[in-house]
């Protein structure tokens, strides 16, 4: 039984925020929503157009404190809605998706030791391709090749490096869901 | 299966240029490619991260949206601006002028405790109030803080994360206390738990505590 002191300190609970400093919460989240969304998309105009819908979509949530204070959490929630909502507008099928227990966990995909893990996946995924589908990924990708370039290093037409690019794309995918 | 493939290169070459892309949808088939193009387009060093000018346009948008709440830092309160990391900095700037911080070395981070000259004790809750496990939130005009029982004594710690000064928000199942406006954790001896960002947090200031005729007291300001 908590006794309040008179004329004392105010107790409260964690619900019981302070006013929100909404700098903060911008400057502290920013980056990594941000990057979360640009990892789903993998291009700017999209990670930009992404990230301005979290924020502003969380804004009124955020504002009326609903939220107990889960900011991140809430704009994770949030982030997972945009991304359905785009894929579904785009292509009318998810490409990519958050997951639900990372949501709830409040964690994102976008800390250094994840975003190291992650380039880890795609080496270790390159390493167990084919050498002609690896060297076309890798100078594409990781070289930042052009096609043409990409042919004439490996030796090969332009039009064999696209199909090699695009069969290289698809078995790894299906290394990918095999090793899942 | 060349017109899959040409749709499929297509996006390809728009996500490499960091374009948008457009034109048909891929085959159903095809979306596992488009995921691994994805993965290895974000996976490059140095991509992803956001324009300082897109940061500041968004900024300016919440800024008016939020009609005047999206504050700059030195509109925030005094209590606000009170926050660990840097207290002593933010203190003087806020005009507080009896806060001095005492740091000790621990192997990890530096600790910085609160002292509080000309400050006195103020109870704040009976001592059966306060069991192990249940740790209980306190305000008073400049602190936000937190006591927690360990059994051998109460301890209070500052409930304010040493990265941006957020309130912090228990997690009782994990036995923890989260930051809601990151990621950052600290545990309930005011430990760094989680901390995600390069530069190291510091632990949770610790607030000079006793017991006096059952009740907790803390020396604060």
């Amino acid at each position: 039984m908590i006794r309040p002191v008179e004329g004392g300190p105010r107790l409260g609970t964690f619900d019981d925020m302070a006013p929100l400093d909404w700098e903060a919460v911008y400057r502290d989240n920013i980056a990594s929503i941000y990057r979360l969304m640009y990892s789903k998309v993998g291009n700017q105009p999209d990670a930009e157009d992404l990230t301005s819908q979290v924020f502003l979509g969380a804004l009124p949530h955020l504002r009326s404190g609903a939220c107990g204070g889960e900011i991140h959490r809430y704009l994770l929630a949030t982030a997972r809605t945009v991304l359905a909502e785009h894929w579904r507008r785009r292509l009318g099928v998810q490409v990519t998706t958050l997951d639900e227990e990372m949501v709830q966990r409040g964690e994102s995909t976008t800390d250094e030791a994840r975003e190291l893990d992650r380039s880890h996946q795609v080496h270790q995924l390159l390493a167990r391709l084919p050498g002609n589908y690896r060297s076309i990924l890798e100078l594409r990708f990781l070289s930042g090749c052009s096609v043409r370039d990409a042919a004439n290093r490996m030796g090969v037409s332009v039009g064999n490096a696209k199909v090699l690019q695009y069969r290289a794309l698809r078995r790894a995918a299906e290394l990918g869901r095999e090793f899942a | 299966m060349d017109r899959r493939r040409r749709r499929v290169n297509r996006y390809v070459d728009a996500l490499l240029r960091d374009q948008r892309p457009s034109g048909g949808v891929p085959d159903a088939d095809d979306l596992g490619a488009l995921t691994v193009a994805i993965d290895m387009v974000s996976a490059r060093p140095q991509a992803g991260m956001p324009h300082p000018r897109f940061v500041e346009r968004l900024e300016a948008r919440l800024r008016e949206q939020t009609q005047g709440e999206f504050r700059r830092a030195p509109e925030l309160s005094r209590r606000l601006v009170l926050r660990a990391g840097g207290l002593a900095a933010a203190a003087a700037a806020a005009g507080v002028v009896t806060d001095r911080l005492v740091a000790e070395h621990a192997p990890a981070a530096t600790r910085e405790d609160l002292a509080v000259d000309g400050g006195q004790w103020h109870a704040i809750a009976a001592v059966d109030a306060v069991p192990v496990g249940r740790p209980l939130r306190f305000s008073t005009a400049a602190v936000e803080g937190v006591i927690v029982n360990h059994g051998s004594g109460f301890q209070a710690l500052m409930a304010v994360c040493t990265h941006l000064g957020c309130t912090l928000q228990l997690d009782t199942e994990r036995q923890r206390l989260g930051c809601p406006c990151g990621q950052a954790a600290f545990g309930l001896g005011g430990e760094v738990l989680v901390d995600l960002r390069t530069q190291m947090l510091r632990p949770l200031p610790r607030i000079p505590t006793r017991v006096r005729d059952g009740m907790i007291e803390v020396h604060v300001a």
